[in-house]
C-alpha cells in the first residue's frame, strides 16, 4: 500500500535537524519504504475551474502554520506501519502535524 | 495510549516488529552466532511487547525497546552458559558494559546472505527469508504460498536446523564464492518477486503483497551491496515489471501481452525508480550480468510509448548479449521474436525452426505459439492453425489452452479433400481391435509425439519422412537403442497400415529416414546415489515430478501405489520418512485437502509407457544431458532400482 503524508508547521530547520532528517531519509530510502520526498516552496499556484472556465492564479494564501512544507510517498504493508513511519518522521522534526493519505493507484 | 483497543496495539507492534525484525535479528545473530537462536530470543522479546504494551503503553521509542529487550534476552542466555564456560561471562559482561552498538548494516546483510544459503533447498530459503528478513508470520507466509501453516513452520525449523548443523558461519562470503552467493540471493527474492507477479488468480491479496516483500528485500540489499551490479539489476527489473501490475490484465482479468497493455496505466514512479537503479548498475565496468540486461530490456520496453515506438534493434542486441551468459532456450525464443521485429518474420521463423529440434522444449507451450504468429504474419494460415493447435495441445492451463484453441479456429484450415488428418489416422489406428494393450501403449506414445511435430491437423498424406526424423530427434535424441528402434517399429507399422487399402497415404517409407539402432546386450550397473541426488535437484524439473520422484526413490511403492495415493492419505497415514520428500509433497498439496495426490493428466501419461528396457535405459539417463526430457522413465527406473522393496511408508 502507498501512503502521501504531508507535514505541516515544525520548528525552523538547524544544522541537526537537516542531519537527522538525511540519516532517516537514507535509512527509510535503504529499507524501500520511501518511493519519494521531497519539500514544497511555501507559495505555489492556485488552479480553479469554474463554469468550465479555468483560472491559474498565485495561491493559495495561508497562514504559516497550515503551510504544506513537504512531502513524502511511501511503500508500506499495513495503516500501522504508515503510522509508525510518520511516528519517527515527527519525533525529528518536533511539533506539528503530519497528514496521511492512502493513495489508490 | 488513549483509545487504543489491545487489537490496535497489537498492530501497532506487529507493524513495528515488520520493519525492525531484520535488523534485531541480525544483531542478535552477532551476538549468540546461530540465527535459529537468535530468531527465538527475537520473537521472546516481541511477546513480552505484546504482554506489555496493551497495559504499559506504547513506548517512546517502540524500535529500540525491542532491540534492548531482545539483547536482554541474548545476554541473558550467555549468561546462562556461564555455568558451563567463564569466557562467555566476560563476554557478557563486556556487552552489558559496552555503550550500545549501533545496528550494522552489515549484519543484515551477513544474515540475507545465511538465510539463502545454497545449502537450503529453495523453498526454505525463501520461507526463512521471509520470516527473518520480512519478519512476516508463519500464517502470512503460508497464506501468501498456498501451503499449509504447519509446511511454512516446518521449514523454518528444518532450515535452522541445516544451518547450526552445517555451522554456518554469520560472516560474508568472499572472494570466488561471493558471486555464487550473491546469485542465491538475487534467486531468492526474484522467486519471491515471480510468485507474488505471476499470481494472476486468487482473492487473498498477500500474494501480490509479495511482490512488495521483493522490493523491500531488493532495495534493502541495494543499499546494503551497492557495489554490486547485479542487485541494482535486479532491483531495476522487479521495478520495472511492478510498474505495469495495474496494466497486465484487461476488464475481465485476462492477462494481456505486453503489446497489448495500456502503456498509460504503468506507474512512471516506478519505471523512474527503475531506470535509476539500472544506471546505477551501469556505473560499474564489470560486463553486465543476466539481472542487468534483463533489466536493460525491461526499459527498453518501458521507454517506448506505444509499442510501435519500441527499439527492437535494441532489444535485440540485449538478447545477444543475454544469450552469451544465458544460453536457455527460452532465451533464444524470445531473441527470435525479437529479431523477427528487426528482420521481419522470415528471419525469426529460420531460428525458430532450429529451437524446435531442441528437446528441452519439446513440451514447452509457448514455443509452437511464436511460429504460429510468424506464419500467420507471413500468409500461411493453415500452418500457422496447426501450430496453434500444437501449442493448445502443450499447455496445461486452461484459460491458456482456450485462447491458443481460438486462435487456431480463426485461421482457415487446410484445403479440403486431403483425406484424414494426422490425427485422425492415428486415432483409427490407434482404436484397432487387434492390439494387444501393451503394445496399443507403446504406439500410443510413438504416436502422441509424431502428430505433435509437423501438428495434429496435417493432412495425412503431407507426412513426410523429414517430418518423422525431426520428431524423432527432438523427442528421442539420447534413446537407448532399444527405446529408438520401438518407436521407429511403431512408425513402421503405423506406415504399413496407412497405406493399405482402404487408406491412401502414398506408400513411402516414414522411416526411410531412422536408421535402426544396434542394441547393446549387457545390463548397466544402477545408478549412483549421487547421481540420483544430482537429477533429483536438477532445476528446470517441475515440483510434481520431483515429489513423486523423490517418493519413488525413498519409499518404493510401486508406480501404481504411488499414482493411487489421495491427498488425504497423506494426513491419514505415517509421515514420509525422509524431510526432502515430505517438504516436496506438502508444496505439491498446497492448499488441497483431497483428491488425487499426483494430478490425473499424469497418470495417464505414465500409463501410456512401455517400461520394458530399463537396463539401456541406464546407460541413457548417465549421458543424457536433458533428464527431464527423461523424467517417466526415469522415475520407473527409480523404482526398479530400489528393489527389493521396502514397504511404502504408509503401509507400516
Amino acid at each position: 500500500m502507498r501512503y502521501l503524508m504531508t507535514t505541516k508547521g515544525g520548528a525552523e530547520a538547524d544544522e541537526k535537524l537537516y542531519a537527522e532528517m538525511g540519516a532517516f531519509v537514507e535509512e527509510m530510502t535503504k529499507a524501500g519504504v520511501l518511493l519519494a520526498t521531497g519539500g514544497l516552496e511555501p507559495r505555489g499556484l492556485l488552479v480553479t475551474s469554474a463554469g468550465g472556465e479555468i483560472t491559474v492564479t498565485d495561491g493559495p494564501f495561508l497562514e504559516a502554520k497550515d503551510v504544506v512544507g513537504g512531502f513524502a510517498l511511501v511503500e508500506v504493508r499495513s495503516k500501522e506501519e504508515a503510522v509508525e513511519v510518520a511516528r519517527r518522521f515527527r519525533k525529528i522534526v518536533g511539533d506539528g502535524e503530519s497528514q496521511i493519505w492512502q493513495v489508490f493507484a | 495510549m488513549p483509545g487504543m483497543t489491545v487489537e490496535d496495539v497489537h498492530r501497532t507492534i506487529d507493524a513495528v516488529w515488520k520493519l525492525e525484525a531484520a535488523k534485531i535479528v541480525a544483531a542478535l545473530t552477532r551476538l549468540v552466532r546461530e540465527v535459529g537462536l537468535a530468531e527465538e530470543l527475537a520473537q521472546d522479546a516481541l511477546v513480552a511487547a505484546l504482554e506489555q504494551w496493551p497495559s504499559g503503553g506504547i513506548p517512546d521509542n517502540p524500535a529500540a525497546w525491542l532491540m534492548t529487550a531482545a539483547k536482554r534476552r541474548a545476554i541473558d542466555h550467555l549468561r546462562r552458559l556461564e555455568r558451563l564456560e567463564r569466557r562467555q561471562e566476560q563476554l557478557a559482561h563486556e556487552l552489558e558494559h559496552a555503550p550500545e552498538p549501533e545496528p550494522e548494516d552489515g549484519d543484515v546483510l551477513r544474515l540475507m546472505f545465511v538465510s539463502c544459503h545454497p545449502l537450503l533447498p529453495t523453498e526454505m530459503r525463501v520461507a526463512l527469508t521471509l520470516r527473518l528478513l520480512g519478519g512476516l508470520t508463519a500464517g502470512e507466509i503460508a497464506r501468501a504460498f498456498l501451503v499449509s501453516e504447519q509446511t511454512v513452520v516446518q521449514r523454518v525449523a528444518q532450515a535452522k536446523q541445516a544451518l547450526a548443523d552445517a555451522d554456518v558461519p554469520f560472516e560474508l562470503p568472499a572472494g570466488t564464492e561471493l558471486a555464487g552467493r550473491l546469485s542465491s540471493v538475487l534467486e531468492v527474492v526474484y522467486l519471491i518477486f515471480n510468485e507474488g507477479y505471476s499470481a494472476t488468480s486468487g482473492d487473498d491479496l498477500i500474494r501480490p503483497a509479495l511482490c512488495l516483500e521483493a522490493l523491500r528485500l531488493g532495495r534493502l540489499l541495494a543499499g546494503l551491496a551497492p557495489g554490486e551490479p547485479e542487485v541494482h539489476g535486479l532491483v531495476a527489473l522487479m521495478e520495472i515489471q511492478a510498474s505495469r501490475s495495474a496494466a497486465r490484465t484487461g476488464p475481465s482479468g485476462e492477462p494481456l501481452r505486453l503489446h497489448e497493455q495500456n502503456r498509460g496505466r504503468w506507474d512512471p514512479l516506478l519505471i523512474r525508480r527503475g531506470m535509476a537503479a539500472l544506471l546505477r548498475a551501469r556505473e560499474n565496468p564489470r560486463p553486465p550480468g543476466p539481472y542487468v540486461l534483463q533489466a536493460a530490456i525491461a526499459v527498453t520496453h518501458a521507454r517506448a510509448r506505444t509499442a510501435e515506438e519500441t527499439d527492437w534493434p535494441q532489444i535485440a542486441a540485449l538478447y545477444d548479449a543475454l544469450l552469451r551468459v544465458t544460453p536457455t532456450p527460452v532465451v533464444r525464443l524470445n531473441r527470435a521474436v525479437a529479431l523477427g521485429k528487426v528482420h521481419g518474420p522470415e528471419t525469426a521463423l529460420a531460428v525458430v525452426d532450429e529451437l524446435t529440434a531442441d528437446p528441452a522444449l519439446k513440451d514447452y507451450h509457448l514455443l509452437p505459439s511464436v511460429p504460429a504468429d510468424l506464419l500467420a504474419l507471413l500468409g500461411r494460415p493453415a500452418e500457422a492453425r496447426a501450430e496453434f493447435e500444437r501449442a493448445a495441445s502443450l499447455a496445461r492451463n486452461t484459460a491458456e489452452r482456450a485462447f491458443l484453441r481460438n486462435r487456431a479456429a480463426a485461421l482457415p484450415a487446410a484445403p479440403p479433400g486431403q483425406g484424414d488428418t494426422l490425427a485422425e489416422a492415428a486415432e483409427a489406428f490407434l482404436a484397432r481391435d487387434d492390439l494387444t494393450p501393451a503394445t496399443r501403449r507403446s504406439y500410443t506414445q510413438t504416436l502422441h509425439r509424431l502428430t505433435l511435430y509437423p501438428g495434429p491437423g496435417t493432412p495425412l498424406g503431407a507426412l513426410t519422412p523429414d517430418h518423422v526424423a525431426k520428431a524423432f530427434a527432438t523427442t528421442w535424441p539420447d534413446a537407448a537403442p532399444m527405446t529408438w528402434n520401438r518407436h521407429r517399429a511403431a512408425v513402421r507399422s503405423f506406415a504399413d497400415w496407412t497405406s493399405a487399402p482402404p487408406r491412401t497415404r502414398p506408400t513411402a517409407d516414414l522411416a526411410a529416414r531412422l536408421p535402426r539402432h544396434p542394441e547393446p546386450r549387457l545390463p548397466k550397473p544402477p545408478l549412483h546415489p549421487a547421481e540420483v541426488a544430482r537429477l533429483l535437484n536438477a532445476p528446470d524439473i517441475p515440483l510434481r515430478e520431483r515429489a513423486l520422484w523423490s517418493l519413488l526413490y525413498t519409499s518404493s511403492p510401486t508406480i501404481t501405489e504411488a499414482l493411487a495415493l489421495n491427498v488425504e492419505d497423506l494426513h491419514r497415514r505415517p509421515a514420509p520418512p525422509d524431510p526432502a520428500t515430505a517438504s516436496l509433497l506438502t508444496r505439491l498439496t498446497g492448499a488441497r485437502t483431497r483428491g488425487p495426490l499426483f494430478l490425473s493428466d499424469l497418470i495417464t501419461r505414465l500409463e501410456s509407457l512401455a517400461l520394458s528396457d530399463l537396463s539401456s535405459l541406464l546407460e541413457e539417463l548417465k549421458s543424457s544431458p536433458t533428464p527431464l526430457a527423461l523424467w517417466p522413465r526415469l522415475i520407473e527406473a527409480l523404482t526398479t532400482l530400489t528393489r527389493p522393496r521396502k514397504r511404502p511408508f504408509w503401509k507400516r
